[in-house]
């Protein structure tokens, strides 16, 4: 018997994990593109469309994503429901690749889907709405279109739902109740510690520091003169790689190595 | 079979459970393994699942390493927990959904257990009070026909009617090529299932012997009045007289108590120990 990987057996177990806790799963990804849903149209009306767009992709992708992961091992909230899980006849691989699949592969691309559906059709609306004998027509008809999935702030947002979401899949094998909150407290500390660190050196190297963040640039006023020193384009390509590659992998691959070695 | 080696375990480095504890277990006996509230009965059995990793020595079941839970291992082995998981489904779903990780599941098995049991399909399995999920799990764990069967505190949550069903299906079901391992401090729910006894008590063996062989070694009876106080173990005033657990020179046969071979092993450790010849290597 393959100890490792099975497929078969990854098929009973991936039913297994969707169907177990349909509420928590199906009823999650539901509740999260209601949610989006709405926010897009809140804001549509208030702000217009590109921030409508961009905050619900932001939101959607990776606070659900985020919120999703979470739940993907929470089973350790009570003694019974983690012993069940942990002793299930089924790989440390096929669990982790079980979670993973769900957290990062199909509710991104269900999001992406249902996004696009949900812009075009929003777009749409108000291509239709618009007077096509308007002197304005073309320039109000270009001023909207469909959210781009390769755009810049896209790029962005897919590495913040890789970071958000590793930390949480990694934070619900750490703490075994109120995973969600306790890892956004920690990633809220983590985020102040650097910050402020970075503030630290940079006061203690330029003097006056007018504003700073880690590893990218500090502004600093010297007489009456303001100015910018960057992270030299080299420094800022190794951090670049760890940034966008290594921590969202190594955020990835934490829970396989946890939850091998977790106790319960 | 299940072979521990010195073995050693504690939640905290300072404080160790167990401290170079070996035990062999035989496949084809009921054991009983009994201890005091927080004696480490839930603890063993978490160890020998691989839910929890020996701080030293080694523990092997059936060749494998626990610790490692590879799904082999894992499909042989079954443990109920004291509380019990069950998810919002029906008994069918949970057939359904995990049967299959078990090659040995017996679904007419299932089907009669739960009958035995008196396990009625009333809906979602989470609505069930704790003792109808508790004897659901029950069912589900001796139809799933694995080779090792632990069963921490199985009676807690049980009415009586259910615990005599309970002994009656686990006497069914044993085969010579099983082991069940029951953890409990309610002594009094293995009497007459169990045929091998270990008495563990801060983080020691005292006791492991088969029920032969305490029956053999010990003598239970009711006297009235005491003659030599030396040879008692355990004494215990009832209404017929005084209870009491002496060591068994004369060849005299008499029934085991196990509530009074337990507070007798726990309360003379020593003179329990040099009378079975308890060793660390038992």
């Amino acid at each position: 018997m393959n100890n490792t990987f099975n497929a078969r057996r990854f098929g009973f177990l991936f039913r297994k994990t969707l169907l177990e806790r349909p509420v928590q799963i199906f009823g999650l990804t539901g509740l999260i593109l209601t949610i989006i849903l709405m926010i897009y149209f809140i804001c549509k009306v208030f702000f217009g469309f590109g921030p409508a767009q961009n905050i619900s992709f932001i939101w959607g992708l990776a606070g659900g994503g985020c919120f999703l992961g979470s739940f993907m091992f929470s089973y350790f909230n009570s003694n019974a429901s983690g012993s069940s899980y942990l002793t299930l006849p089924a790989s440390v691989f096929e669990k982790w690749l079980s979670a993973i699949l769900i957290a990062g592969i199909l509710y991104p691309l269900l999001f992406l889907l249902f996004f696009r559906a949900m812009d075009a059709g929003f777009v749409a609306l108000y291509h239709r709405g618009l007077d096509a004998t308007s002197p304005l027509y073309k320039i109000r008809y270009d001023q909207v279109y469909l959210f781009s999935y390769t755009g810049q702030i896209a790029q962005k947002v897919y590495l913040i739902f890789f970071m958000f979401t590793g930390a949480a899949l990694t934070g619900s094998l750490y703490f075994n109740k109120n995973n969600f909150i306790k890892t956004a407290l920690v990633f809220c500390v983590v985020c102040v510690l650097a910050f402020g660190l970075n503030w630290l050196m940079a006061v203690m190297v330029f003097g006056e520091v007018r504003d700073a963040a880690p590893f990218h640039y500090v502004e600093v006023t010297v007489g009456t003169g303001e100015g910018e020193i960057n992270l030299p384009q080299s420094a800022f390509d190794i951090y670049g790689i760890f940034g966008d590659y290594f921590f969202p992998v190594l955020l990835w691959s934490i829970p396989f190595i946890r939850l091998r070695e977790k106790e319960f | 079979m299940i072979q521990i080696q010195h073995l050693s375990f504690g939640y905290n480095k300072k404080k160790l459970l167990y401290k170079d504890l070996t035990l062999t277990l035989q496949s084809g006996s009921i054991y009983g393994l009994l201890g005091k509230n927080g004696a480490g009965k839930s603890t063993l059995l978490k160890n020998l699942v691989g839910l929890l990793f020996p701080k030293g020595g080694s523990i092997e079941v059936n060749g494998f390493d626990p610790r490692k839970r590879q799904p082999s291992f894992l499909e042989t082995i079954y443990l109920i927990p004291e509380e019990v998981y069950v998810p919002a489904l029906t008994i069918n779903g949970y057939q359904r959904l995990f049967s299959p990780f078990y090659p040995g599941f017996d679904s007419a098995k299932f089907t009669s257990y739960l009958e035995q049991l008196d396990v009625k399909d009333e809906g979602k399995l989470n609505t069930l009070s704790f003792g109808q999920q508790k004897k659901f799990i029950i069912a589900f764990a001796l139809a799933c026909n694995t080779k090792v069967l632990l069963l921490d505190e199985p009676t807690n949550g049980l009415d009586i009617p259910s615990k005599m069903r309970f002994r009656k299906l686990i006497s069914g079901i044993f085969t010579e090529d099983r082991m069940i391992f029951i953890s409990t401090h309610q002594i009094r729910d293995l009497d007459n299932l169990i045929d091998r006894v270990i008495i563990v008590d801060e983080g020691e063996l005292l006791l492991h012997a088969s029920v032969g062989m305490i029956a053999e070694k010990l003598c239970f009876k009711t006297v009235n009045e005491i003659r030599d106080p030396a040879d008692i173990l355990y004494k215990e005033e009832s209404l017929r007289g005084i209870s009491v657990v002496i060591e068994n020179k004369h060849g005299e046969e008499s029934k085991v108590n196990l509530e009074h071979l337990f507070n007798a092993v726990t309360e003379n450790p020593e003179k329990a120990k040099a009378i079975f010849q308890t060793r660390k290597n038992s």
